[in-house]
């Protein structure tokens, strides 16, 4: 505690400076992408077909709520003082904004700052994490120099942060989310259920993007109006695009799903009355992960906000909720202030039939579980976890000794086509085997959404891995966030001295600026290759950005022999992205949440990597007449992950074996007999991954609408699934509603848990054009 | 000399008026409306096959809704193979029912009510097939099928 003479002393210097001082914004230094687009303090958004909100029902006037953060930008800071020169007591009022949140420790907050230290040191030795550090700069020397006691030029103060208040509720549209899965073995098939219900005065439409797993093939899709279900159609794009607009300048109630990306998909509905509820229910199909016994069933429930680079073809752009207007290419989520809340919620249940003996069962969020014998289990999501704001992962670990190889088909009758799905597992020999040297590369998002925890997170994976490199290893650590940056010039090896270092070096990274990720692939991929040594590039990041296609082709080209082994770091992260970095790079990926242990995540990592893969896969299929077989190019085979191969076939099909070159020795094994599954649903996961598979290669080609596109939109059409060329939409044309089509209201989501407001959501300039 | 004048400037206006036109012409009227398909039948329906097109080209298929049997939990299945394959809406339209004889209907039963949108002022010319009815132990139905347009009712 200061004693009254020295906080005396404080507040005189503090009032000196304040005298012509200015207030410096750090924030306005960020990356343009994250430049913040707000309006100014009592300037309402520019108005436009979606803005403002109508009223809730029963209630005059907007419906907007009070912005927190606008109100926090206009707070005043009171600086009460005796200012030494005769004047008396002054009182100061000045208009100042919070820069940002103390994460850790005083002394790295400091090392951010280093030109401000000198005038800021006491103070910074003070902060506490969570507490808030405003940063006031004097606008000229000649200003201090009027003072008896002049400032340093820079002056630091710290505001205590707020008690949290009861978050704001905002009324949206999205009511609920149900979700329930029947999971049968590695197959899942999940209803997915959104509740849309007007609590305005007059006819909405309701827009609102969400993510569904990156490799679910949706096939089905129906539009619920009271006890009315009216199946919606599968079309090319432009034309359900055409059908819905129409139908809603015509008054109709009607839905269109469209998808932005793999993993993107946007919901609208069109003509919702005033308390009226229409249900969009959709369907899919996909395949669990499955690694060292365990089976994962994921569910995404927010997109998070994404980081588009100058030049991003189809940008996916984080708004403020109340920023209406449409960016001039690609889309926009709108997100939620960290104080408002919307009443949207999520229900989860999960029915699973392992087929063989479920021995543990774990997820992310509090389940209640229910076993049905030994191995099905029901689950269903606890109360109390609802918040759709970070993925739901559902994990099960079956009887280790009976997990095999094993070959499922289905036959479509009608079209007299078989369908076959291969799972392979690594033999046992891989495991007597130690590895050889390596050049880990490790590349570390330190883009502003990794501000805060999720870097704090990539920091602990980095210092287990270092911890676990071996002396014949060399290794390297780079950043990137607007601009790259590297611990050493070239690879070092693993010796004491330079691990040292390098954990330093982790220790000061942190989070801001943009997430330029293509420089950071050419940095991990370009440089000299190392004739001893694989390359592994060790990729921590959230993947929040937007040029998902750009930095898969570029991996595309310049892998090489490398391997890349991505990690996503958060609750909520761009699976697509990381998954295709693993495809693409021919690695792994594994996910580090944030209540994960960095330590566990990464010694299962290197505990996978420290024994050889099966390379140079091949498949002997012994007469079966396989064709359109995805993966084309087969990955390498890593202890503890399987490969899983989807084809079709014609004729009966006999047993297959599987060869590869383990170190310097062939290795080979049998599959054993196919299995019938009698499951439609390989027919809809093979058009998947051919769907998937012509994307990959449309995005080496860099042409949108060439043969390939239309190779898509053909087997997306034949098989009845969404692409980026096929929409489903649904119109009851029953009744007109009366009026006008209404106004158009975006869903806007909360942040992902542990992913900053201030840090991501900001509205980029250049993309956003006025309606 | 004048004369021709005059015509020619006629004859550009013409052509320049007619392109005018030509580019800002409207695309052809639209409007939403329903097909009710229904099956007549002695012995209660539990699954049925129905196709369904529009002679004129003028229609596109917009949802599937099921009619009035409540057994019939789901709205109706369309392949939409046959549709890729038309190169105007032909839609082929497939439900079941798992529930016991004595549940499901029989007479004058709606099973369908297809939403479509039309363009063209002309009157629609819509064509049904019953291409299979089959009763809950799998034996097929001699069923007859009529449709009822929403102006209609």
């Amino acid at each position: 505690m200061a004693t009254p003479n020295v906080a005396t002393k404080w507040i005189d210097r503090l009032a000196s400076a304040l005298l012509g001082a200015t207030i410096v914004l750090l924030g306005a230094c960020a990356s343009p992408s994250y430049e913040r687009y707000e309006p100014a303090a009592g300037q309402a958004p520019a108005p436009s077909e979606s803005q403002p909100l109508p009223p809730p029902a029963g209630q005059a006037g907007t419906a907007q709520a009070p912005s927190a953060a606008t109100a926090r930008t206009t707070e005043e800071i009171i600086v009460s003082g005796r200012i030494d020169r005769g004047d008396g007591l002054r009182r100061l009022q000045m208009s100042v904004a919070p820069i940002f949140t103390i994460q850790e420790d005083a002394a790295a907050a400091g090392a951010l700052f280093p030109g401000m230290r000198a005038g800021g040191s006491t103070l910074l030795s003070q902060a506490q994490p969570g507490e808030e550090l405003w940063v006031i700069q004097t606008a000229s020397a000649d200003t201090a120099a009027e003072d008896d006691e002049p400032g340093s030029g820079t002056m630091l103060a710290l505001v205590a942060r707020e008690p949290a208040a009861p978050p704001t509720e905002v009324p949206l549209p999205l009511r609920h989310t149900d979700v329930h899965a029947v999971v049968t073995g590695y197959i899942s098939a999940v209803d997915v259920t959104q509740q849309f219900e007007n609590p305005y005065d007059e006819k909405i439409e309701a827009v609102y993007m969400f993510p569904l797993p990156e490799k679910a093939a949706v096939n089905e899709f129906v539009m619920t109006i009271g006890e009315r279900k009216i199946r919606g159609i599968l079309r090319e794009k432009e034309e359900a695009q055409r059908i819905y607009e129409d139908a809603r300048a015509q008054g109709y109630r009607a839905s269109l799903l469209v998808q932005h990306r793999p993993n993107i998909f946007e919901q609208k509905v069109a003509n919702i009355e005033p308390g009226k509820r229409i249900d969009v229910n959709i369907r899919y199909f996909h395949t669990l992960a499955y690694e060292d016994g365990w089976y994962s069933f994921v569910f995404p429930t927010v997109v998070g906000p994404r980081y588009n680079p100058i030049g991003s073809q189809s940008p996916v752009v984080a708004l403020p909720r109340e920023d209406s207007r449409q960016p001039a290419a690609g889309t926009a989520v709108r997100y939620l202030r960290p104080t408002e809340r919307s009443a949207h919620d999520i229900g989860i249940s999960v029915d699973v039939d392992a087929g063989v003996e479920i021995e543990e069962l774990t997820a992310s969020h509090e389940i209640a579980a229910r076993r049905d014998g030994g191995s099905r289990a029901h689950v269903t999501l606890a109360g109390g976890n609802t918040i759709p704001n970070r993925d739901f992962i559902l994990r099960f670990r079956v009887a280790g000794e009976t997990i095999k190889s094993n070959l499922l088909t289905y036959t479509d009758e009608r079209a007299q086509q078989g369908y076959f799905t291969l799972v392979v597992y690594p033999p046992a020999a891989t495991t007597r085997l130690r590895r050889q040297p390596v050049e880990m590369v490790f590349v570390v998002d330190t883009s502003g959404s990794m501000s805060g925890q999720p870097i704090a997170q990539a920091r602990a994976a980095i210092h287990a891995a270092l911890n676990r490199l071996e002396r014949s290893d060399t290794f390297q650590v780079m950043n990137f966030s607007s601009d790259v940056h590297q611990f050493a010039s070239r690879p070092l090896p693993a010796t004491a001295e330079n691990l040292e270092r390098a954990r330093a070096y982790v220790d000061g990274l942190g989070g801001q600026g943009g997430t330029e990720m293509l420089s950071g692939i050419r940095a991990a991929l370009g440089f000299p290759r190392d004739a001893e040594r694989t390359r592994y590039v060790t990729f921590l990041t959230d993947g929040y950005i937007g040029n998902e296609a750009e930095i898969l082709g570029e991996v595309q080209r310049t892998i090489g022999d490398a391997r890349i082994f991505s990690f996503g770091v958060g609750n909520s992260v761009n699976r697509y992205l990381l998954d295709g970095l693993a495809t693409e790079g021919r690695g792994t990926v594994a996910y580090l949440g944030l209540e994960d242990s960095a330590a566990d995540v990464m010694a299962y990592y290197f505990e996978r990597i420290s024994r050889p893969a099966l390379t140079d896969v091949a498949i002997d299929w012994n007469g079966l007449a396989a064709t359109d077989v995805y993966p084309a190019r087969l990955p390498d085979l890593f202890p503890g992950r399987p490969i899983v191969v989807t084809g079709k076939f014609r004729g009966t099909p006999g047993d297959v074996g599987v060869r590869g070159r383990l170190g310097a020795n062939t290795v080979s094994f049998d599959v054993g007999a196919a299995r019938d599954s009698r499951q439609p649903a390989l027919r809809s996961l093979w058009a998947r991954l051919r769907i998937e598979d012509l994307a990959r290669r449309q995005t080496l080609t860099g042409d949108p609408n060439g043969a390939l596109a239309e190779s898509i939109r053909a087997t997306a059409l034949e098989h009845s699934l969404m692409s980026a060329y096929t929409s489903f939409v649904a119109v009851d044309a029953t009744e007109r509603t009366a009026g006008e089509h209404g106004t158009t209201v975006n869903q806007a989501v909360p942040v992902p848990a542990g992913v900053r407001y201030d840090t991501t959501v900001s509205g980029e300039r250049r993309t956003i054009a006025e309606r | 000399m004048k004369r021709a004048a005059r015509v020619w400037k006629t004859v550009l206006a013409v052509l320049c008026a007619a392109m005018v036109l030509s580019t800002t012409a409207q695309p052809e009227a639209s409007y939403f409306t329903t097909v009710d398909l229904f099956v007549v039948s002695g012995t209660p329906v539990a699954a049925w096959q129905v196709e369904l097109t529009e002679r004129r080209g003028a229609m596109q298929i917009v949802g599937i809704e099921r009619g009035d049997d409540s057994t019939f939990r789901d709205p109706p299945y369309y392949d939409r193979v046959a549709m890729t394959r038309s190169s105007t809406d032909r839609i082929m339209l497939a439900s079941f029912s798992l529930s016991d004889a004595a549940q499901l209907q029989s007479g004058r039963v709606r099973i369908a009510r297809v939403h479509v949108r039309m363009t063209g002022a002309a009157a629609p010319d819509y064509e049904a097939r019953l291409v299979a009815a089959g009763t809950a132990d799998g034996r097929p139905i001699d069923a007859q099928l009529s449709l009822e347009t929403q102006t209609e009712r």
